[in-house]
């Protein structure tokens, strides 16, 4: 008897199941934001519910790191052959171009995405042989953050627009126990962009370091030597947090964040630590940014901006649900400007306009873009094989640990740039 | 009837589960990674075989490499030379000790080890911060400014720093060893000793310490290859840093192979890692035994 009941009672469950199996999709997904109650992630949380809404039956789940464990999983899944079916990813030759050329990624339709409001050149940056891979989300610009009320306790009432200015504002914060500036060591990328922007400040010359890795200059050439001289002088100068080449992304933020720090180096993607509630309101009200300075004796002049776009989505090519990927795709570029801009996250790839109540960061960050009169595109760490990628961070940390000399340094990047040319 | 486990098929049968296990567990990585270490791979994507191109490459134009290597033998050396004898001191001290002090200090030495390496990493990265660590801050305030410095990125400090996180997470263990190991000691023995007129030194090195020989012998092989397994604790401070200095093998191939995005060449460091690992604990056993006879 009890054997029958179960019987009928599993039968009678049977056709449930697969009903519900046939009208529920899961998308996975992936990307760098595992905060998910502030600022960006947030913002994604959003897009996710209001895309599920309108989309009954469609369930999303997200995988995400910090930025380099989560390329490092990405490429490691790619390998692995599991990748999610939407992520987060960069537009740059060193990590997705690996990704297009092993298949992993499947292309738009351009024209899907055109009149989207997309600035110049934000789409072409994730072209590769014609084909549109990815979609841009933000708009980078390297500046330097700083502390209004920091400054004014140190009795500096002039934002350092010269470097000679910058290395004279050091002792200054010292004397208070102040930390002059901070960014992220261990990664040593911010080091490179810096790097990217010295030379372009000395030489006059946009892109330079880009010509260096066609092989139409050399890194050995003065302007590098001189850069490096300069990179090296900074971190020799105490301007940054004594354990520069240990201090990750999260601890050198925290460092600005808490008030540790007068100044902090970083893209516009951190625009949003003027609403991040995990810092005091006084922090918040005092944040602004400023232009990275130049070079007294230097051809290249202030509104020489680094700016390019970094971020970007993209869809697995081994994707179920193409179509309902690339809906998501078109709903988070028509959502995603919106949000981000309002909640104040980061400048995205399409125009946003300003509005009154703009966070005091966010209005510089947008009249530095206004100012720039020329802008570098991607930085050169990324413009290569990933291998050139890494011997330039690895070059950067030893340069800026003091174990190399500028000009060794030089040659590091020459040697690497030669073998990626040749590949 | 005959006697089922004397009959080689059902030895062959019981002992094929295990070997199943090892094999794709071992033998099979292995073997990928042998081949994929002949190749150009990124990891993904299109590769060709490049014959021994690789092992070339990190034999003679890879300073990263044998620095790694150094830093592993550094790391073998201290934890051999100073944290074994440390802890067999301190081992003979708390056999030596009533039983419920010993019991209470045991239990303190032995918490390091039983600590989540992420918490253990964690915790001294902060103690040495240069900014809010504790041991800066307690050094300013003794009025030792000097000596106050980044203890994980400055050069000079950086792989002592990280060796000594390494030796204090382990040093449980090797008491925990030792103290095992002297408790076996028959008194009868000691007392003897001491009837023929021996110091206590005396007893320790001509009679405890060669009794004890198999005791050592064993943690040492157990040091060398847990020194050259080290990789998470790396990781997890310094990640190699300041420049290369920090670095050890485990972390070097595993950023080879999935942040530089050369597969092959990192699966070419492993497998020059698995032949010196392997040599490594051969010539050590080998030695230990020519001790114990």
């Amino acid at each position: 008897m009890k054997a029958t009941a179960f019987l009928v009672l599993a039968l009678a469950l049977v056709p449930v199941y697969r009903a519900e199996a046939q009208s529920k999709v899961t998308i996975k997904m992936g990307d760098n934001l595992p905060d998910r109650t502030a600022t960006w992630g947030a913002i994604i949380e959003q897009i996710n519910s209001e895309f599920k809404a309108a989309h009954p039956g469609t369930e999303i789940v997200t995988e995400s790191y910090q930025d380099q464990p989560y390329q490092q999983k990405i490429k490691i899944y790619a390998t692995a052959k599991q990748l999610p079916e939407v992520f987060k990813f960069w537009s740059f030759t060193s990590l997705l171009k690996p990704l297009i050329n092993g298949g992993f990624v499947a292309p738009l339709d351009r024209a899907e995405f055109e009149g989207l409001g997309y600035l110049p050149g934000a789409l072409d940056t994730n072209t590769y042989g014609g084909k549109l891979y990815g979609i841009p989300v933000s708009t980078d610009i390297w500046v330097i953050y700083y502390n209004k009320k920091l400054f004014k306790d140190a009795g500096i009432d002039k934002l350092p627009t010269t470097l000679d200015e910058l290395y004279a504002v050091i002792p200054r914060f010292k004397a208070k126990g102040i930390i002059p500036m901070t960014t992220d060591g261990k990664d040593a990328w911010p080091l490179s962009i810096t790097f990217d922007l010295l030379a372009w400040r000395i030489g006059g010359e946009r892109a330079l370091t880009g010509k260096a890795l066609d092989r139409k200059i050399k890194f050995t050439d003065p302007v590098f030597v001189q850069a490096a001289k300069e990179l090296q002088q900074f971190v020799k100068s105490g301007l940054f947090q004594e354990d520069l080449m240990v201090s990750d992304y999260g601890a050198s933020r925290n460092l600005f964040g808490q008030g540790k720090a007068a100044m902090y180096l970083m893209g516009s993607w951190e625009l949003g630590l003027g609403t991040d509630k995990a810092f005091s309101q006084e922090f918040r009200d005092n944040v602004d940014a400023f232009k990275f300075p130049v070079l007294a004796n230097g051809k290249g002049v202030v509104d020489d901006l680094m700016a390019w776009y970094g971020g970007n989505y993209v869809i697995s090519s081994a994707t179920k649900n193409l179509a309902l990927d690339k809906q998501y795709l078109q709903f988070y570029a028509k959502r995603f400007p919106e949000l981000a801009w309002e909640k104040a996250v980061t400048l995205p790839a399409q125009t946003v306009k300003p509005r009154p109540n703009d966070t005091t960061v966010a209005k510089t960050i947008l009249k530095i873009v206004a100012d720039a009169k020329s802008t570098s595109g991607t930085p050169a760490l990324d413009l290569s094989t990933p291998r050139f990628k890494d011997d330039n961070e690895n070059a950067i940390r030893e340069l800026c640990s003091g174990l190399i000399t500028p000009e060794a340094f030089v040659k590091k990047l020459d040697v690497s740039a030669e073998k990626a040319a040749k590949k | 009837m005959a006697d089922p486990s004397r009959s080689r098929a059902t030895v062959a049968f019981l002992v094929l589960p295990g070997l199943a296990v090892l094999a794709f567990s071992l033998v099979v990585p292995l073997c990928v990674s042998v081949y994929f270490s002949f190749t150009d791979s990124e990891g993904f994507g299109e590769y060709k075989t490049v014959g021994f191109e690789n092992y070339v490459a990190i034999l003679t134009d890879d300073p990263v490499f044998w620095r790694s290597l150094r830093n592993v033998v550094v790391l073998i050396v201290a934890t051999i030379f100073v944290q074994n004898p440390i802890a067999f001191v301190l081992a003979a001290i708390l056999s030596r000790m009533s039983a419920r002090l010993s019991r209470i200090l045991r239990t303190i030495y032995f918490v390091p080890a039983v600590l989540s390496l992420v918490v253990v990493a964690k915790l001294w990265a902060d103690v040495f911060n240069p900014t809010f660590g504790i041991l800066n801050k307690t050094l300013h305030a003794i009025g030792l400014d000097g000596l106050a410095m980044s203890w994980l990125s400055d050069p000079r400090t950086a792989l002592p720093a990280v060796i000594w996180i390494i030796l204090w997470q382990g040093f449980g263990w090797a008491v925990f060893f030792y103290y095992a190991g002297l408790m076996t000691v028959p008194r009868d023995l000691e007392e003897a000793a001491r009837v023929d007129g021996a110091s206590t030194f005396q007893t320790y090195t001509r009679v405890i310490i060669p009794y004890m020989f198999p005791v050592i012998s064993t943690v040492i092989v157990i040091d060398v290859i847990s020194s050259m397994k080290q990789m998470e604790l790396i990781y997890l401070t310094t990640n190699g840093a300041p420049g290369q200095l920090t670095q050890f093998l485990g972390v070097y191939l595993y950023q080879k192979a999935f942040v530089a995005g050369e597969y092959g060449y990192g699966n070419a460091i492993s497998v020059l890692f698995v032949i010196i690992s392997v040599g490594l604990t051969l010539v050590v056993q080998r030695v230990m035994r020519g001790r114990l006879r």
